[in-house]
């Protein structure tokens, strides 16, 4: 006979006292009193289980809810259009978002650059190397409290530290001026006036600016100038109050200029433009983005490796391995799993992240491409979203659902990505 | 023989196993391995390879060894025994230095290794490890190949050809008496093996880098009796080129496979002789209550 049906032959009043059956009896010190308990403590750890089952659907119902409405709201929007087709004032059914996914790519590319090596490296120091000194010691701990610290810091604050720190430095190395040459130029940009010459139709001549603070120049005599396919030649000047009439030749036409003509600033950028501050540009922002992350990549990358079992160390130690060795050859390559997750979720975070974008890049989202060079500005997804979805009109807050289905989906397939790879590495 | 503290790549000579398999017979097995020479073992028997001298160590403020004075003597088997918490291992971990990774433990006296000051600072950790290998409790064997494993210590330290490190491989897991089991799967994970392949390989792993002292820390507490077993025959036929010392809480293990025994207690050393006389006519009390399994 099993307790069970023993609680159930129970009497309702546990004050009547009724034949303890042989089982019992022979059990030694069950009671009636002690049966009722067992009943009760049954009945609350069901209503326990209840609660917790309850508690988790909920919260999966949320996500169901808002995954629906999204996609009822977006499914008419999702078309190849809103991956090839830029953001448009004027027509939003031609809108899409191929310049957004671009920029939000080459974001996370400078973040992942940026922040993983660092982030394993803070990691490395942290776990693997860990000084017998008691000040160091102490410096260590101050470092790890101060990276949890971190963690916790809203990402808005990391968006003005990095308007700072990137966008402007401080203005250390001088001011951003558009069109003219600004802060301090390294590499990748030519500057040129820009001068019409008389073969008309906006054909224009280039001529290398030597003083930079000049913004323009007046054509008063012959100097070398570059054409449009990068040759240089010498420029004429043809003087229309002089006797001479004006050229006929377009070749000759081409290359010469009107006395007194003006010329405005032109830059000529290659894709590798750099200079200090960096501006607002998709560098300063995947920077930026990557001080966000660097908590997190620092903190999964620590715990990936305090699970690596410190048997291994020892075994790596005790054949004469010196520390960075055993770092290469042991703790890493068993921690790399874990690493790679974490710095996939981090990943995500960044990508998704919309504030400290807003403070660095700022708010516009009026461009049809992705970067052109290092120092270009770009659109990214969660503020385009964020535009789109607080214009009035119906069709831009459709266009904004479909961009979420968009963006959840690169976020899913990034997830997947982290997966395969632990599978992958776990298996070897 | 004597250690030298620089970081050249020589190996001792009576362990140098790089150049042995060329003129080794195929089918030799590993007593017949031409550069061990087992009438060399007896004359041999007394010359002192580990010393150790009013020894003290610590874990912070506790004191988990108190003076403690003991000589090893090279080419023999010695078993440190004594109930938990005596400090054996510690002693052991000292002995490679291998308690630099724990932060607080700190020591005092002395422990020589022939000519070599184990404790001095300046000594060469990496190059003291290489010639003192040791074995741990549990059989570690890191996560890659079989081949991998035992590689993993001659790469760290020589430059190998590929010929030579196949043959290195060979030869350290033919000594460590697991070549016959593993030789149609080197390049399978490691951690495939049965505990005891995997403690062999560790030894394999361990003598690859041509050590002259090897330290275990009760290899076999985590093996079945068949592995033990196996286990100590190779001890045994290890000790004719590499001076061993084990911890262990098997009291027969330690008669049967050790020559001498050194009992600790409580952070002391209460006897240490060959092993026959402390297991049978011991001079302390606690030993023979020990030994005979009264307490501990």
């Amino acid at each position: 006979m099993s307790i069970d049906s023993i609680s159930q032959d129970a009497p309702q009043d546990p004050g009547v006292q009724r034949p303890i059956p042989e089982a019992i009896r022979q059990g030694a010190s069950a009671t009636a009193e002690s049966t009722l308990n067992s009943r009760h403590r049954k009945r609350v750890s069901k209503a326990f289980y209840g609660l917790c089952v309850a508690i988790s659907l909920l919260s999966v119902l949320v996500l169901v809810v808002l995954l629906i409405s999204i996609a009822v709201q977006g499914h008419s929007r999702l078309t190849p259009t809103l991956l090839t087709g830029s953001h448009s004032t004027s027509e939003p059914a031609s809108s899409g978002m191929y310049p957004a996914i671009i920029g939000s790519l080459a974001i996370c590319f400078v973040c992942a650059l940026s922040a993983l090596p660092l982030g394993i490296g803070t990691a490395i120091f942290l776990e693997e190397f860990q000084p017998t000194n008691i000040w160091l010691r102490r410096l260590h701990g101050f470092i790890n409290l101060n990276i949890s610290n971190l963690a916790g810091v809203p990402s808005i604050v990391y968006g003005l530290l990095g308007l700072s720190l990137f966008v402007f430095m401080f203005n250390a190395f001088g001011q951003i001026k558009v069109n003219e040459s600004s802060g301090t130029e390294i590499m990748g940009v030519e500057r040129y006036y820009q001068v019409l010459t008389l073969a008309g139709g906006g054909d224009s001549v280039l001529i290398p600016q030597s003083d930079l603070s000049q913004p323009t120049i007046t054509i008063t005599e012959p100097m070398p100038a570059v054409d449009r396919q990068g040759n240089t030649f010498q420029l004429e000047v043809w003087d229309p109050k002089s006797e001479t009439p004006k050229p006929s030749d377009p070749a000759i036409r081409h290359r010469t200029v009107r006395l007194g003509q003006g010329g405005g600033a032109y830059a000529k950028t290659s894709w590798y433009y750099f200079r200090l501050p960096f501006g607002r540009s998709f560098l300063a922002a995947g920077l930026t983005l990557s001080l966000v992350i660097l908590p997190i990549v620092i903190i999964a990358s620590q715990e990936s490796l305090r699970s690596v079992s410190p048997s291994l160390r020892e075994a790596s130690y005790g054949l004469g391995a010196t520390k960075w060795q055993t770092v290469r050859n042991v703790s890493l390559p068993a921690a790399i799993p874990g690493i790679m997750t974490g710095a996939i979720l981090a990943m995500g975070r960044a990508i998704g992240e919309a504030a400290p974008i807003l403070v660095v890049l700022g708010a516009t989202v009026a461009k049809n491409s992705g970067p052109q060079n290092l120092m270009d500005t770009v659109v990214t997804m969660p503020v385009l979203i964020f535009h789109w979805a607080g214009d009035p009109q119906f069709t831009y807050q459709q266009l904004a659902a479909a961009a979420i289905i968009v963006l959840l989906l690169i976020l899913l397939l990034m997830n997947s990505v982290a997966i395969y790879l632990r599978q992958k590495m776990r298996i070897e | 023989m004597t250690l030298h503290n620089n970081h050249s790549a020589t190996i001792p000579e009576h362990t140098r196993p790089i150049k042995l398999p060329s003129d080794m017979p195929q089918s030799a097995s590993v007593t017949s391995d031409p550069t061990s020479n087992p009438s060399n073992a007896p004359q041999l028997a007394d010359e002192t390879c580990i010393e150790i001298a009013n020894f003290n160590a610590w874990y912070g403020s506790f004191q988990a060894i108190d003076d403690l004075t003991l000589k090893i003597p090279r080419n023999q088997v010695t078993a440190f025994i004594g109930p938990s918490g005596c400090g054996k291992s510690t002693l052991l971990r000292w002995i490679n230095r291998m308690n630099d990774i724990v932060p607080t433990a700190h020591s005092k006296g002395t422990l020589r290794i022939h000519d070599l000051d184990v404790l001095s600072p300046s000594t060469d950790v990496v190059h003291l490890r290489r010639q003192v290998g040791m074995v741990f409790q549990k059989p570690n064997p890191f996560p890659k190949s079989i081949y991998e494993n035992v590689a993993f210590g001659p790469r760290l330290h020589l430059k190998l050809r590929r010929g030579e490190l196949d043959e290195l491989v060979e030869w350290s897991l033919r000594k460590a008496a697991v070549w016959d089991e593993v030789k149609d799967r080197l390049h399978a994970p490691a951690l495939g093996l049965s505990g005891g392949q995997q403690q062999r390989l560790c030894i394999a792993r361990a003598i690859a880098v041509g050590p002259e002292i090897l330290l275990m820390d009760e290899p076999c507490s985590a093996l079945d009796p068949a592995s033990t077993l196996a286990i100590e025959d190779l001890l045994y036929e290890l000790r004719e080129q590499y001076t061993i010392v084990m911890v262990t809480h098997n009291m027969q293990q330690a008669s049967r496979c050790s020559n001498r025994t050194a009992f600790f207690f409580e952070g002391r050393l209460v006897e240490s002789g060959p092993t026959d006389d402390v297991f049978t006519k011991p001079q302390q009390k606690r030993t023979d209550d020990y030994v005979r399994g009264r307490f501990g």
